[in-house]
């Protein structure tokens, strides 16, 4: 269970947005359909109000050809537009790719568990995890005492991978139905049948499963967790006999910070410092004094290097307060000296540069590219970080700030 | 000289001298009429009951009131009231029986007898279903689709909803019979089936739909209980059965149901703008050809429940561009209403704003609808509360929010009187606004990920459910406020004569209010249309002996 909405905000397969875009023109077509009828009623209401209008007055207009010709053929036209989005959406979702470019993964659903069974892997073990939900603990008067957990119940899946869930269910067992949200995706699980559904996901993270079709007592405990690994960290844990990955796998970003080393040199959920700074807190004031004084050359930006001395006096001291603060609070009007580059909320502009309240993907991306010296030393360069371990770890910090 | 109940044989059997038996075995279309409402707003009351309860229980995540179990039970219970008890009888028993007969100058339907038994089968299908609260394990936890293979295997009492709703499959076909005779062979001379009045032809799209769907469902519940009790291996994986055939079978009724259950409700529509627009209805053929059509095109989308079950892609596709081709006549019909409107004169009393209420209800569970008729969409949308939340705009928004229009269009006619007419207003917006709050929310749930039919959820969603429930109590609270405001003016309404809302079609031009038995004086001969006004009056006038007075 997951503490984040993932199915709205979330979209985290590579057929999400085909999905989503065919939801946006039907909800805008919706829109202009249903204002074509209730619009005129209103008005109508309003202008043909028994109050204004004399007897002789009212008219008996019982047809107009071309008006009835228009509100038949413009509809049945925006209704062809959506026919096709929605069959252009499943034909996305419902083309299988090739098997032999895919993990198949082989899905049970039963009451009232999901269980998971992979290939054989190069040591011929052959993972076969799942299980069943645990529900919260309630006490007499009904309060959640403990809140429900997934175990290990847990559905493991690189990213950026093709994945065929071939779906079966036990034939004493009901329907179920295989849902994420957070993907657009959804079949049904029906026992004596097999059914296939495939994503791609496209985002490190950990996604709900919920069962959609009604199966009895615990039909709303029937959850499940879909937990997309960087490439590496799958391999690790598929090689293995391991039925869980190593590292704390809830946090996916917490294990790639361990895996490269990176808290050898940095604590990241206190605020000690070891060789590095810790990666609790963005910026101490006297990091961005001395950034202030001294500019900074090496990150590669776009946007180039940033000249020493932009500030100086008090004005560098607000600005430095404000900053290792994370900009809550008044802002100093000397913060203006800041804004051209690092933008009005100081995030960097979406990546143009340095964001100055957190570790997005781009300030990361150049630090591990270039390595980074600055106030407290040299931090070695780190190119063979992939880019979707970068994205992971970044989105890990930032959920550690909240 | 007036006939009596007592001294006419209109009575199934025998001349009872007691009222209450008068009523029992009453042949008489109006006062079977009645007596469906009032058993079917009773059991209306008991699923609404059984919603707020489950509404209460979604207040917050976890378990409050009742358990998981009981919750299953609740929403079975709920569904099954709501369509096989309330909903799918619905508009066709109530005004059906009470109005149609009325509209086309008969003096009852074909087969007065038949309806007598017909309502009392109805009857033996309700016990049947309620009494398996107290018989056996419990009752059915299915959900009312049934769905195979859980309906086989749960423990608890599933074959008596599944025998009352062969029973009120029963009830249902012979009603559709009786309809379909009596709009054939009854019609008063001169009316032909393009003037007759467009609710009598939303009752003959519908009685079509009772009489050759019904038996599929009828067919596929027999089954459902010979594969439980003989385990003959249609529908049970564990037997060499297709639990995907059930849903088909289930839903080739199902889904024309809707229709069933909508089109009797856009024939009220029909009768109401016009009368309180006070002009000629604009497209009249339209409309009553468009009623037609949907009938027809509606026994070839049922497909589209499917569209997660592991059905092949093309028959996807087939279905759910057909599904489109029904949005097309309805459409239409909303076109057709507003432009009545135009150059109208338009009379704000209680009955219309129902109508108009709805047209904006309708109008957002039609469309709503066209969302999970794309099939990409609806993958993701299917079985969640986009769903829940579509279904009851187009049902309670759609359908019941007509028959309460109805209810209170025709309430003057039934009764003789007239009910509050501010207080009503007062209920109607009550309604309007708990009913918006109520199932607005649960779109953004279902679009959010929320499954229906979950007793506990993640508390992400807990903002919806709680909007949701301050919906259900204002909503419920302007139900029985408008039921007061009904009963009140029932009991001592001011008696307001026989056409109060200067209306044109037959049923307005009886002798006396209520109908005295057998109707109308005389035969009338209809040489005119349904909605004659010309400057805002009524056209056509009857002298006593229903003859045209010019």
């Amino acid at each position: 269970m997951s503490n984040s909405l993932q199915g709205f905000d979330v979209r985290a397969a590579t057929f999400a947005a085909d999905v989503e875009q065919a939801f946006w023109v039907n909800f805008w077509i919706s829109i202009v359909l249903f204002l074509s009828v209730v619009a005129p009623m209103i008005y109508f209401a309003w202008k043909y109000n028994a109050n204004k209008v004399k007897n002789e007055d009212v008219e008996n207009v019982t047809h107009n050809t071309a008006l009835e010709i228009a509100w038949t053929l413009i509809p049945t036209a925006m209704l062809m537009v959506l026919f096709y989005y929605g069959y252009t959406s499943m034909q996305v979702l419902r083309t299988m790719p090739a098997e032999s470019e895919s993990i198949v993964v082989k899905v049970e659903g039963l009451k009232w568990q999901w269980r998971y069974e992979y290939p054989a892997n190069a040591n011929g073990h052959i993972h076969k995890i799942g299980g069943a939900f645990q529900k919260p603990k309630i006490d007499d008067k009904g309060k959640v005492i403990e809140k429900g957990t997934m175990g290990i119940t847990a559905l493991y899946v690189p990213v950026n991978t093709n994945v065929i869930l071939e779906m079966s269910a036990p034939k004493n067992d009901v329907i179920h139905s295989f849902f994420v949200p957070a993907f657009r995706m959804k079949e049904d699980v029906v026992p004596g049948r097999t059914t296939k559904q495939w994503f791609n996901a496209t985002e490190v993270g950990e996604y709900d499963i919920e069962c959609a079709e009604y199966c009895g007592t615990d039909h709303s405990y029937m959850y499940s967790r879909l937990v997309v690994l960087p490439q590496k960290e799958y391999d690790a844990w598929f090689n293995s006999a391991e039925d869980t990955p190593k590292g704390n796998f809830t946090k996916t970003g917490d294990a790639l910070l361990q895996r490269h080393g990176c808290t050898q040199c940095h604590s990241i959920l206190t605020d000690e410092m070891k060789i590095g700074p810790s990666l609790k807190t963005r910026l101490s004031k006297e990091q961005v004094l001395h950034v202030i004084e001294k500019g900074q050359n090496k990150l590669g930006y776009d946007m180039g290097a940033m000249p020493a001395g932009l500030a100086t006096g008090t004005d560098a001291q607000e600005i430095a307060a404000y900053v290792a603060g994370g900009l809550k609070g008044e802002k100093p009007a000397s913060f203006a000296a800041c804004t051209a580059c690092h933008g009005e909320d100081g995030r960097g502009m979406g990546g143009l540069s340095p964001d100055l309240v957190g570790y997005d993907a781009t300030l990361l991306g150049h630090v591990f590219k270039n390595g980074k010296e600055g106030m407290i030393g040299r931090m070695p360069a780190f190119p063979e970080i992939p880019e979707d371990e970068i994205s992971a770890i970044a989105k890990y910090l930032e959920n550690i700030g909240k | 000289m007036s006939k009596t109940y007592f001294d006419e044989t209109h009575c199934a059997i025998g001349h009872p001298k007691s009222t209450f038996m008068q009523w029992m075995l009453t042949i008489d279309h109006k006062r079977i009429g009645i007596m469906y409402a009032a058993v079917m707003f009773t059991f209306f009351f008991v699923a609404v009951a059984t919603a707020f309860l489950m509404r209460l229980e979604l207040f917050a995540p976890g378990q409050q009131y009742i358990d998981g179990n009981t919750f299953n039970q609740a929403f079975t219970l709920h569904g099954v009231i709501m369509i096989f008890l309330f909903i799918v009888p619905g508009i066709p028993a109530i005004f059906g029986n009470i109005v149609m007969p009325l509209m086309i100058g008969a003096k009852d339907v074909s087969f007065p007898r038949l309806n007598w038994f017909t309502f009392w089968l109805y009857i033996l299908g309700c016990i049947i279903a309620i009494s398996s609260l107290w018989v056996g394990n419990g009752f059915a936890d299915t959900g009312w689709t049934f769905y195979a293979p859980y309906s086989l295997t749960t423990g608890t009492n599933v074959i008596f909803t599944l025998v009352a709703a062969f029973v009120l499959g029963m009830a249902s076909i012979l009603t559709g019979l009786n309809f379909l005779v009596t709009i054939h062979r009854l019609r008063a001379p001169g009316m032909t089936f393009f003037k007759m009045p467009l609710f009598v032809w939303g009752i003959y799209a519908t009685a079509w739909i009772q009489l050759l769907a019904t038996p599929v469902v009828g067919i596929t519940l027999i089954l459902a209980i010979m594969e439980k009790y003989f385990g003959i291996g249609i529908f049970d994986p564990a037997k060499g059965g297709d639990p995907v055939l059930f849903e088909h079978l289930f839903w080739i009724y199902s889904h024309p149901a809707v229709y069933l259950m909508i089109l009797p409700a856009f024939g009220i529509m029909s009768e109401i703008i016009p009368v309180f627009s006070r002009r000629e209805i604009f497209g009249y053929r339209t409309i009553a050809l468009s009623s037609a059509s949907i009938a027809g095109i509606g026994y070839l989308v049922w497909g589209h429940h499917l569209y997660t079950s592991g059905m092949a892609d093309i028959a996807k596709t087939v279905f759910s561009f057909l599904t489109f081709f029904v949005a097309i006549p309805t459409g239409i019909k909303f076109y057709d209403w507003i432009a009545t409107m135009y150059k109208g004169k338009i009379v704000l009393a209680t009955p219309m704003l129902w109508a108009l209420g709805t047209i904006i209800t309708f109008a957002i569970g039609g469309l709503t609808g066209v969302t999970i008729a794309m099939i990409g969409v609806d993958i993701h949308l299917q079985d969640t509360y986009y769903t829940v939340a579509h279904f009851h705009y187009a049902m309670l928004g759609g359908v019941v929010f007509l028959l309460f229009a109805g209810l209170h269009y025709w309430f003057p006619l039934v009764t003789g009187r007239m009910y509050n007419e501010p207080r009503a207003k007062i209920a109607f917006y009550l309604n309007f606004i708990g009913f918006n709050l109520l199932w607005f929310p649960m779109f953004i749930a279902g679009y959010l990920g929320m499954p229906r039919r979950y007793f506990d959820y993640l508390p992400e969603f807990q903002i919806y459910h709680q909007a949701s429930f301050i919906g259900a109590v204002i909503f419920i609270a302007g139900l029985v406020y408008m039921f007061y405001v009904l009963i009140q003016g029932w009991v001592k309404g001011p008696k307001v004569g026989v056409n109060p809302w200067r209306a044109t079609t037959l049923e307005w031009h009886l002798p006396s209010s209520p109908p005295p038995l057998e109707n109308h004086s005389k035969v009338p001969y209809v040489d005119f249309d349904p909605y004659e006004y010309y400057h805002g009056e009524p056209v056509v006038k009857f002298d006593e002996n229903m003859r045209r007075i010019d």
